[in-house]
């Protein structure tokens, strides 16, 4: 009787133990490149990696069509602003992922026309909170942490490339002045 | 010192552990992603979706980490060919598909381990903007090894031996295709000659 015990515990044991590692490996994953991410962040809070080429190997299929842009920001010390003043006549997007690799927000060049473009980012309980007064788009994160990845389409055209470079340089993702 | 029994159960629940993780860990990355088939090409509806189960967004942030959701891109992949058989970096085919309904689209070659071939000359992938339509409206190019006769003229160069997977990415596709995807005209791969050795 104890043996079928122990055995039947040890089957919920496993199946536990299975779930939790379903569970848990987008976010152990997510957790490494934010926080990759975050030490190489710069004053504007952005991370501009070079052109993709095969020796970028930090995330899985990279598309070597793409110029991107990265943010990693906590929200636990209050809302973050995401700003985007460039002009680039090409595709581009801003996607936001939560910790658990769900992308949950995302806006580009064919829903975000007019300037400036903003976006507050928040928590559901900070989004409560009278915490912009600008007006500006607020995206309430379903995650404390969150990652942004920006896409801007390039060729090998040096004026387009020099272009998307100059539209990039000009995301911020910083600390809004009420947290 | 333990008694028999103590170790007996400790190593019960240490082989528990081990085959809850090992079990996680196959069925995360040997079971193929499910999703809706167009030809040999297979697209995931729930990549990067607040909607996706665990088991599917374990295998995105394993196979295709930061994915957009569906109605910003599709990402539709092959490992096969037309003839089912396994695409090798070490062998040459030929693609032909006619431009599919999206703002843009681009079919990228992967080595197994999810990265790019190296290749001086970046040939990685093809796109909208840089391909060839020919007169029946297919736009047709070559995937090669570097290393072979086909390597110079190839628009995709591969190297090494092993698998190769192919991604075809459609940004903002068509409502129709939206709601349809397995209605994608699937890009043709076809063996074409030998593999190199």
């Amino acid at each position: 009787m104890n043996a079928w015990r122990h055995f039947l515990t040890a089957i919920g044991v496993l199946l536990v133990t299975h779930a939790l590692t379903v569970w848990a490996l987008p976010r152990v994953i997510m957790w490494r490149v934010m926080t990759v991410a975050s030490a190489e962040t710069s004053v504007a809070g952005t991370f501009l990696p070079p052109p993709t080429d095969h020796t970028a190997r930090r995330i899985v299929m990279p598309s070597p069509d793409l110029l991107y842009a990265t943010c990693s920001f906590s929200l636990r010390d209050g809302p973050v602003r995401v700003s985007f003043d460039g002009h680039y006549p090409r595709y581009w997007s801003i996607a936001l992922y939560a910790d658990n690799s769900d992308n949950f927000f995302v806006t580009g060049d064919r829903n975000a026309t007019d300037q400036p473009r903003q976006w507050l980012v928040s928590t559901a309980n900070q989004a409560a909170s009278a915490v912009d007064r600008v007006a500006e788009r607020r995206i309430t994160a379903p995650s404390d942490r969150v990652f942004l990845l920006m896409r801007l389409l390039v060729n090998d055209d040096p004026t387009v490339l020099a272009d998307a470079e100059r539209a990039r340089h000009s995301l911020r993702c910083t600390r809004t002045a009420e947290s | 010192m333990l008694k028999g029994t103590t170790l007996r159960l400790l190593a019960l629940y240490t082989c528990a552990v081990l085959l809850g993780l090992a079990s996680a860990w196959l069925w995360v990355t040997r079971v193929g992603m499910s999703g809706v088939d167009a030809g040999q090409w297979r697209v995931n509806l729930l990549a990067g979706s607040t909607r996706a189960d665990a088991y599917t967004r374990a295998r995105i942030a394993i196979f295709a980490l930061l994915a957009l959701d569906r109605r910003e891109t599709l990402y539709y992949t092959t490992d096969r060919d037309d003839d089912d058989a396994t695409l090798r970096a070490e062998c040459t085919y030929s693609v032909a598909l006619r431009p599919p309904a999206a703002r843009w689209w681009s079919i990228t070659a992967y080595a197994a381990d999810g990265f790019l071939f190296p290749d001086k000359a970046h040939r990685y992938s093809v796109s909208g903007e840089n391909a060839q339509v020919d007169a029946d409206g297919r736009a047709r190019f070559l995937i090669a090894p570097q290393s072979s006769p086909a390597g110079v003229d190839a628009r995709i160069a591969t190297s090494g031996t092993g698998g190769m997977r192919l991604t075809l990415r459609l940004y903002q596709p068509d409502d129709s295709l939206q709601r349809a995807p397995q209605t994608l005209d699937p890009p043709r791969i076809k063996k074409d000659g030998r593999c190199v050795s």
